[in-house]
């Protein structure tokens, strides 16, 4: 009996026994602000169901016992943000577990991408943040800056969180190899920055260093200075502020207006802010199937400084050779069809350009990106043959991108089969998982008894996964999965730490640190995973748990009444 | 802003987020709509933790209550049925606590129930049987949660605070013990 079947007919079976106290419940609502329970209330025991009274009294008993606990592991106690020019805010409470992880705007929102960030540590949210950034783009060149703000009404909380969290970036950053400036500021939220930072779609924190800017030079207008990034503020603010920069776009139109190009010619373009130096100016880099293209732009007029046409221009043909080539549109339909993806638009981004030989065109050069992953085609100039394939499996919410792996030769075209991208959705679908959360992602077109297949790879922290999907439909013809094994590429962080530990065992119990007493916590390791064994006492309850010690989850739980 | 997330439009079932929003605005046809498209799950997952019908359906009126009180407080992040099944999740963990109140019902006591029940099949009582009856505490949770709520295994795993292999194995093995069971009893 497959699975499904077995699941609708428990589905059924509940259904069918499961009592109907809808009007109980209406009648027994009671208000929705501000639940009065007295005292007494709490050692009513029901001894008549379902009548008003006894509800009103379980919903008094669960108000103020069981949920004060829960209430308060909801309680925001701090809210950090971090800018770059992606502006995300995480609320945490007092544990320091994520309660929402919110994009304050667009680039964000690709930053967050299938993150599941609610529910996690503080430490290891910021380190998946982090890596998205990196990987990215946002913090790999030296003009780059990141800004960490923290907002809490405890100053002395608020003073650790903004030094640990400093800390633990500077060590990410240093890891990737990454020049960027991190800025750090504790923030007292205000109604009226509060306000500003709504109308202008930034984070507090953005809006707090946009102040201090003002503080430099009052005439600039705050939605102007919202629209720059942090190292443009950053920049701005030690240099006095003088003026309002033209902004990174302006520099581009100022620089391709130069080069007498339209937005369309460029394939990808860069402008790095140098607003502290003199003169004040953006460094432009504009790359076209033709050649690359570097400005050095006024910060503030949009002059060019230095830079040209003709000497940025490099050395090759005005254009190729076009007898017998197929042209850039088919060159990506044939990398597209090769890749098993038939709706562009689903795409991220795609680029076509001509690679040279000896100053002769050679091939085309295809790159893409999925939401899963980035693709590198040569093509054949004449022919639209697929001559290298290279797939990058996108990283991991935790971690870098994995290393580029060739594409099997035998990956054929999409026609009559799902394609690659569909065979690893459904595979990691049937997993629970998502593409962020796994690495090793690996998809091979292969023959077993006369039917092609896609043998779908991927791996978790602790898991590796293998399926066999039919070729023509994607049915799963079989999954594996194996424990036990620990990819090379896990997040930043290798340990939560004790107190982290300790946090964790206090959430899931549902207590409060202040009622804690015998706490007992001892690092182990068990079965080659480094765990905390965290044992307390509540009362006359006594708790035990094993917490994993790369991540802070719980591995076993013990309680004795 | 709660108040100014659109509404589901009429024709299409509203989303459970929607409906939670509205709950917290006091609309009462709110409740409704999510009672009716949760009661089987919240019974369900309640009744798989506290193995006894009678605190099972306590725990389905208590997690609608407290739906309607703390709806105010609920973040709309795609997640309703997660939020639902930790209300509910904690109901009966508290209702455990409390030793003299929740006692899993006896095989005898559970087939006369069973038997009471007019809308059950013969089928509906051989699988609810094997359900509590060959299944572990969290294998009966696992598969409970996943044929019931939609929730993805990783979902289990974050809800249920344990690691998502042992979710995956856990899930395995009890398909394999209740289809074993089923078969014995063809």
């Amino acid at each position: 009996m497959h699975q499904d079947d077995m699941e609708s007919r428990i589905r059924n079976a509940v259904e069918h026994v499961a009592p109907d106290p809808l009007e109980n419940i209406l009648s027994s609502r009671g208000s929705q602000e501000n639940a009065v329970c007295p005292a007494a209330e709490k050692k009513v025991r029901k001894k008549t169901r379902w009548t008003s009274l006894a509800a009103a009294a379980i919903l008094a008993l669960i108000c103020c016992g069981g949920f004060a606990a829960w209430q308060n592991a909801s309680a925001v106690a701090s809210v950090i943000s971090l800018d770059v020019n992606p502006s995300i805010q995480l609320r945490v409470n007092a544990r320091e577990n994520v309660l929402s992880a919110d994009p304050m705007n667009e680039d964000a929102e690709v930053i967050l991408e299938n993150m599941e960030l609610k529910g996690s540590q503080l430490n290891v949210a910021v380190n998946a943040i982090v890596g998205s950034l990196l990987q990215h783009g946002y913090l790999d060149r030296i003009s780059s800056a990141i800004l960490i703000s923290v907002e809490d009404s405890d100053a002395q909380r608020a003073s650790r969180l903004e030094n640990s969290l400093m800390d633990q970036v500077n060590a990410t950053l240093q890891n990737a190899s990454s020049g960027a400036e991190i800025l750090s500021q504790v923030v007292e939220r205000t109604d009226g920055l509060e306000d500003k930072a709504a109308a202008s779609g930034i984070s507090v924190g953005k809006a707090a260093l946009v102040e201090q800017v003002q503080t430099c030079n009052g005439a600039l207008d705050f939605d102007g200075l919202s629209a720059l990034s942090v190292a443009e503020l950053h920049q701005l603010q030690s240099a006095g502020a003088p003026a309002m920069p033209i902004g990174q776009d302006a520099a581009f139109s100022s620089a391709l207006a130069q080069a007498g190009l339209s937005a369309a010619d460029v394939l990808s373009w860069e402008a790095d802010p140098e607003l502290d130096e003199t003169p004040p100016h953006y460094e432009v880099e504009l790359k076209t199937a033709s050649g690359k293209w570097e400005f050095d732009v006024d910060a503030y007029t949009g002059a060019i400084l230095n830079g040209s046409a003709a000497t940025a221009q490099e050395t090759r043909p005005a254009s190729p050779s076009s007898a017998g080539s197929i042209g850039e549109a088919a060159a990506k339909r044939a990398a597209l069809d090769h890749a098993g993806i038939t709706d562009e638009s689903s795409l991220k981004y795609i680029n076509c350009w001509l690679e040279y030989d000896n100053g002769q065109p050679h091939h085309y050069q295809v790159e893409f990106q999925t939401r899963t992953a980035r693709y590198e085609y040569e093509i054949d100039l004449t022919t639209g043959a697929v001559l290298d394939a290279e797939t990058e499996q996108t990283a991991s919410s935790s971690g870098p991108a994995s290393s580029p792996s060739p594409a099997p030769s035998s990956l054929p075209s999409a026609a009559g089969r799902i394609g690659v991208e569909t065979a690893q959705s459904i595979a990691l679908s049937d997993a629970g998982l998502s593409a962020s959360d796994v690495t090793g992602l690996k998809v091979e077109l292969d023959r077993e008894g006369g039917t092609e297949i896609y043998d779908v790879e991927f791996r978790t922290s602790g898991v590796e996964y293998d399926y066999e999907l039919r070729a023509s439909d994607g049915a799963i013809l079989k999954s594996d999965w194996e424990a036990g094994k620990t990819s090379s590429t896990t997040a930043v962080s290798a340990d939560v730490g004790a107190e982290a530990a300790k946090s964790a065992a206090f959430l899931d119990a549902g207590v409060s640190a202040e009622s804690v007493t015998h706490l007992k916590i001892e690092a182990d390791t068990k079965k080659g995973t480094a765990v905390y064994k965290i044992e307390f006492k509540v009362s006359d309850t006594e708790y035990e748990y094993e917490i994993r010690a790369s991540d802070g989850a719980v591995l076993s739980r013990d309680t004795d009444h | 802003m709660l108040s100014m997330l659109p509404t589901a439009s009429s024709g299409t079932p509203p989303s459970l987020d929607n409906c939670i929003i509205r709950i917290a605005n006091g609309e009462e046809d709110a409740l409704t709509t999510l009672y009716r498209q949760a009661r089987t799950a919240v019974y369900g997952f309640a009744l798989s933790i506290v193995k006894n019908v009678h605190d099972a359906e306590d725990i389905l009126q208590d997690t609608f209550l407290v739906v309607w009180q703390k709806a105010g407080s609920y973040r709309p992040n795609g997640k309703p049925m997660a939020w639902l099944m930790t209300i509910t999740r904690r109901l009966a963990i508290d209702r455990l606590r409390e030793h003299t109140r929740t006692v899993p019902l006896s095989p005898e006591d559970w087939q006369t129930w069973l038997s009471e029940r007019p809308d059950a099949t013969q089928e509906d009582r051989l699988i609810l049987s094997s359900l509590l009856e060959q299944l572990g505490d969290q294998e009966r949770q696992i598969v409970i949660l996943h044929a019931l709520t939609g929730l993805k295994h990783r979902e289990i795993a974050e809800l249920l605070a344990i690691p998502l292999p042992t979710v995956l194995s856990k899930y395995n093995r009890a398909l394999k013990k209740l289809q074993k069971s089923w078969k014995e009893s063809d």
